[in-house]
């Protein structure tokens, strides 16, 4: 098979099976056989998203294109769909398969107990996120970009609600989908200008210099800043975790929400023409990861640490773009895939567990359940930038570029998210996985062999990964050489150690209370959620009751005039019912007079 | 250019479709007032059977129109009053069979979502029947005499349908106008019945001075739009005879401020009836709009198009925001399609070959998508004898397809990709953007994301949730029997023009290179700028 087929099947194949799902509702209901059919689509993917990358870099590496037609105008096409395949659109396809094939295969023993339809519901979703995901992967062009990238947020929607008799599923789910939907307004605009512009959807393009060279990308980066989480756009994530916790591992950590990131690494040549914009992007990004860092400090449930941190981790790699540091923030996004979704799947081992999202439910789940337990503090090595964990490679390496690009206060900040990356993980590993098991953690069990295997598959990635770094280069085609001692990995190093240290002497030991009494109120205010706040705000005291006042507006003005009319009519019509008297003699005084007003008429001639 | 999609029948056939098309409901409606009403399964039968009938014959003729040449095909001829140049002519082109699909569809699904209704059901066929006639007489008549009657016929036989058949849901009078209106049933069927019909009347008479005009101005000899069409009208004419074509046809599109029947008569209406209204009657009045508007008066197209696009957006902006307020499950709908509506006309005063291709493109997406709202609407109503949204909740866990179905439509409105809703939608906004006016397209981009926060907001305030509570809602339960067949073949229908859009766009671009070829032909040099007054 070409590598075009291969990589057609990867994308489409799962579409068969979410087909065969969504029709065939007596397997869907039957739950368990329905998963194994997802599953198994999954990871026929997965292998043949492998065989397509391997069979790329055994062709010697030539990118190739392939486009269909689409939508046509005036009688020629403008609008195709395709598949663009090179080392970026490839290696990244693999990365989307394995993690969705892990997170399928995890969910069959992670859904078990859930009713049949509710299980079939969930796997057929699944089925329909790897078409979307690729989809968006292997455009060929923004168009197509674009629509993959509105299938994932369906996704991302129905996942979310995948519990959507509880409320709260309900709220988040159509939040997640109002709050990117908002921001995939700046993403539509800026394609059709884009098109407008320069008559195509690609992005090998010089865009006029002017107002266009910066719109363009600004535009495209208020659809990232919603999809990547990035400050203020980030509120949606962590309400999303209220899906089942393999989706937020899948979708809302590993590949959907560093969709934007993607979008940016693929696009890269429109942002080039924008240099005060990377510069932009390089603050946000660094705002965006200390002050998620912050956030996830002080946070009890377990997923919303997780989810704060990938919002801090996405912040690090749109700083990354920003100062020009290509490879290190798309290395990042993979390394970043590996360990944040087994990080993600080991929590959903420790809530299977223990029934609660609460780290102070759980307790000493290393003990009773060693291999997840070490799984997650090996992730959490990885994501705290230890180094030789996938995590120190790509992090160091987007910093040493930030700090070429001469960025240096951004560098600061980031430096300082990473020390905080470390305390907040280390809060979470000795309260959940050291220490005193807690009531509930006692009958903590380990994980059902089906739930282990895809977690231990992510475990080496999370922890050997970064070695792939010099194969991802050579497939991105960027110039690069390993060093793995430098300054900046030296001072990360050391933040990050002391983070730990701090970590463990506060929950570890129980020490420095006066510490934590005093930075509460700093908590108390970062938990209150200001930024949720004002967005709540915006919509109930604003959009609903200005929705409220224009309904009203047409029903009693608008329509009020329309009414008015008849009334008028109706009126006049009384007004004129005077002269039918039904009296003969009137009448014929009428006729009279008429008579002598023609008569006078004539007479004048004129 | 030779289609890409190449599914044309080869053999020319002699049999006359379009007469088949637009005269088998009528035959039906006949046929049913000798059928004693008594036997509902008889009357269902016959009516169906005649849908069944027309939607074959919108394939074969979507089959055989060859869209490597374009223009009018399958043309027949008929003289009905040849002195004053009146004639059945049919034909039909790449807009009309799009519409033809599009009404046949809906008028299938319709059809059966009405399975179930017990009240006189002989007399509401029969009304309902005629009505699909007048509609596809409109989308094949060139004679602009007959396409006039057959205009009134698709409009009249509404307000029985609503007065009879409809439901009432009163308003209290309120704001500055309010001893004014205390005179009128707000919210009542009769009072719907008898606004919307009065509303699309009036509208009649202003198409009728236009077409009238154009007919004495090209000479008195023929009605026939491809006669009408080779003419050419002097520019006064064209000033004052386009606004009249456009608010006399607007007002069937719901063009504001002449938009307020929609809400109450489609809220009024029974479901099949809200479905083809909304569904299909209101692209009549866009058809109408740039068919006879524009391509017949192109100056007076081209001097106008900036105030017909600016009152689009405030249509798609003001019927969203509108339709945020609501808490009436069938007003949320109904202002949906006023805004909808307004992504028609948008498209259309763009004057971009784009434009004009989502603007068709969006009379079919939005007629399925929208008959597909008005079916669930009525379901869910039949259940649960409310439409207040709020107090609904959970229905999922009784009625799970209606609520997947809910969400499609839902989806196809805000535009998702992989549903038609996207692609017309698209096409429009990036037409709105070539024309010169940018803000036109942010306008419709915000419309679309208001969309999104109405109609998910309402999904899931009936759909999820705890519930739904049993002592209130006993009757819930899911789609049965043949209200499948309105749910299944509408959602497919929305998948499938979703995601090969080609399947349409090439009827759709073949008579829209013809038509904004002519509309822009006409040198605006002595006027200045395209479309700016």
């Amino acid at each position: 098979m070409t590598i075009l087929e291969l990589a057609l099947f990867a994308v489409l194949g799962p579409l068969a099976s979410f087909a065969l799902l969504a029709v065939a509702w007596p397997l869907r209901h039957s739950g368990r056989p329905a998963g194994v059919i997802s599953a198994a689509f999954a990871l026929a993917s997965l292998v043949s998203a492998c065989l397509a990358l391997h069979g790329f870099i055994d062709g010697g590496e030539t990118a190739q294109v392939h486009e269909w037609p689409w939508l046509v105008s005036d009688g020629q096409v403008f609008a195709t769909l395709g598949a663009q395949l090179d080392g970026i659109s490839l290696s990244m396809l693999v990365v989307v398969t394995f993690v969705a094939a892990c997170v399928q295969v995890y969910s069959l023993g992670y859904m078990a107990e859930e009713s049949g339809p509710a299980q079939g519901r969930y796997f057929t979703w699944h089925s329909l996120f790897i078409p979307a995901m690729g989809g968006l992967v292997i455009a060929p062009n923004l168009l197509q970009l674009f629509m993959g990238w509105e299938l994932v947020g369906l996704c991302s929607y129905l996942l979310i609600g995948h519990y959507w008799r509880k409320p709260h599923a309900g709220y988040a789910s159509v939040k997640a989908f109002w709050v990117t939907k908002f921001a995939d307004m700046g993403l539509m605009m800026g394609i059709i200008l884009l098109f407008a512009t320069t008559g195509a959807f690609g992005w090998d393009v010089d865009l006029p210099a002017g107002g266009v060279a910066l719109a363009v990308p600004a535009l495209l980066l208020v659809g990232v800043m919603g999809k990547s989480a990035q400050v203020p756009l980030h509120i949606w994530l962590p309400d999303a975790m209220a899906g089942p916790t393999p989706v937020s591992a899948l979708l809302h950590a590993a590949t959907m929400v560093a969709a934007g990131v993607f979008l940016i690494v693929r696009a890269y040549p429109l942002f080039l023409g924008a240099p005060e914009l990377l510069t932009f992007m390089t603050w946000l990004g660094a705002i965006t990861a200390v002050m998620a860092a912050c956030t996830a400090v002080v946070q009890d449930d377990i997923k919303k640490v997780l989810a704060y941190s990938t919002c801090s981790q996405l912040g690090y790699m749109i700083a990354a773009l920003g100062s020009g540091a290509l490879m290190g923030g798309y290395f990042h996004l993979t390394t970043h895939a590996f360990f944040k979704a087994l990080l993600f799947l080991g929590a959903g081992a420790a809530i299977h567990a223990v029934h609660s999202n609460s780290i102070h439910d759980m307790g000493g789940l290393l003990k009773k359940m060693p291999v997840t337990g070490g799984l997650f503090i090996a992730a959490s090595a990885a994501l705290a930038g230890l180094p030789l964990f996938s995590g120190y490679f790509s992090k160091d390496l987007l910093l040493e570029d930030l700090l070429h690009a001469g960025a240096h206060v951004p560098l600061g900040l980031l430096i300082c998210a990473a020390g905080l990356t470390a305390f907040y993980m280390t809060r979470v590993v000795c309260v959940a996985f050291l220490g005193q098991p807690s009531e509930k953690a006692e009958h903590a069990h380990s994980a059902p062999v089906v739930m282990a295997v895809p977690m231990l598959a992510l475990g080496v990635l999370a922890v050997v990964g970064g070695f792939a770094d010099t194969t991802l280069a050579g497939l991105w085609g960027v110039e690069y050489e390993r060093h793995l001692v430098t300054p900046v990995g030296a001072v990360t190093t050391g933040v990050g150690l002391t983070g730990i240290g701090l970590g463990w002497i506060c929950f570890g030991s129980g020490g420095l209370a006066g510490l934590r009494a005093g930075v509460a109120p700093v908590g108390r205010f970062i938990l209150s959620g200001p930024v949720d706040m004002f967005w709540d705000t915006a919509w109930r005291r604003g959009l609903a009751p200005f929705a409220r006042a224009i309904a009203w507006f047409d029903r009693y003005i608008i329509d009020g005039l329309i009414n008015i009319t008849g009334w008028a009519t109706l009126r006049a019509a009384d007004g004129l019912r005077v002269l039918h008297t039904g009296r003969g003699p009137d009448y014929v005084f009428a006729v009279v007079v008429g008579a002598v007003l023609f008569a006078i008429y004539g007479a004048l001639g004129l | 250019m030779d289609p890409i999609l190449d599914l044309s029948l080869s053999t020319a056939s002699d049999v006359p479709w379009l007469s088949i098309i637009v005269f088998s409901p009528l035959v039906a409606a006949i046929m049913l007032i000798a059928i004693p009403g008594a036997s509902r399964a008889m009357v269902r039968m016959v009516a169906i059977a005649s849908t069944v009938v027309s939607l074959a014959g919108s394939l074969v003729v979507a089959l055989a129109y060859n869209r490597g040449e374009g223009g009018y095909q399958l043309r027949e001829d008929y003289p009905i009053l040849p002195d004053l140049g009146v004639n059945l002519s049919l034909g039909v082109d790449g807009w009309g069979v799009t519409l033809l699909l599009l009404t046949s569809l809906i008028i299938f699904a319709g059809s059966w979502a009405t399975w179930t209704l017990k009240d006189r059901s002989k007399e509401f066929y029969i009304l309902l029947l005629a009505l699909v006639c007048g509609v596809f007489g409109v989308f094949v008549s060139l004679d602009l005499f007959v396409f006039f009657l057959f205009y009134e016929i698709a409009v009249l036989p509404m307000y029985l349908l609503i007065g009879i058949w409809g439901s009432s849901k009163r308003v209290p009078p309120a704001g500055v106008f309010k001893k004014m209106l205390s005179g009128f049933d707000l919210g009542g069927r009769e009072y719907a019945a008898m606004k919307l019909t009065l509303m699309l009347l009036i509208g009649s008479a202003f198409i009728l001075v236009g077409i009238l005009a154009m007919y004495f101005s090209a000479g008195g000899t023929s009605f026939n739009i491809l006669d009408l069409e080779a003419a050419t009208y002097p520019r006064a004419l064209q000033m004052w005879a386009f606004p009249a074509l456009w608010l006399g046809f607007g007002s069937l599109a719901g063009v504001f401020p002449f938009h307020t029947w929609s809400p109450d008569g489609h809220a009024s209406a029974p479901t099949a009836v809200s479905m083809l209204h909304a569904g299909v009657l209101m692209k009549l009045g866009a058809f109408g709009v740039m068919r006879v508007g524009m391509v017949l008066l192109p100056e007076g197209a081209q001097e106008w198009a900036f105030i017909v696009g600016v009152v689009a957006v405030i249509n798609v902006v003001y019927g969203a925001i509108s339709a945020m307020g609501q808490k009436d499950l069938k007003y949320i709908v109904a202002y949906s399609s006023v805004s909808h509506m307004g992504v028609v006309m948008l498209g259309a005063a763009t004057l971009q070959v784009d434009g004009w291709n989502g603007a068709v493109y969006q009379m079919f997406a939005h007629g399925l998508m929208t008959g597909l709202f008005f079916a669930l609407v009525g379901l869910v109503y039949d259940r649960a004898h409310t439409r207040e949204i709020f107090q609904m909740g959970g229905f999922s866990g009784k009625m799970p397809a209606v609520g997947v179905f809910f969400t499609m439509a839902a989806l196809s409105s805000l535009g998702m990709p992989g549903l038609a809703g996207f692609v017309a939608e698209f096409l429009v906004f990036l037409g709105a953007w070539r024309a010169g006016h940018w803000w036109w397209a942010v306008a419709g981009i915000i419309g679309a994301w208001v969309t999104a926060v109405y109609v998910l907001r309402g999904a899931r305030a009936i759909f999820w949730g705890d519930g739904p509570d049993t002592e209130r809602y006993p009757d819930l339960k899911d789609a049965t029997g043949t209200e499948w067949v309105a749910l299944v073949t509408l959602g497919s229908c929305l998948i499938l023009f979703g995601l090969a859009p080609l399947l349409l766009l090439e009827f759709i671009d073949v008579s829209t290179t013809d038509y904004l070829g002519r509309v822009l032909e006409v040198s605006l040099a002595d006027v200045g700028g395209a479309g700016n007054p």
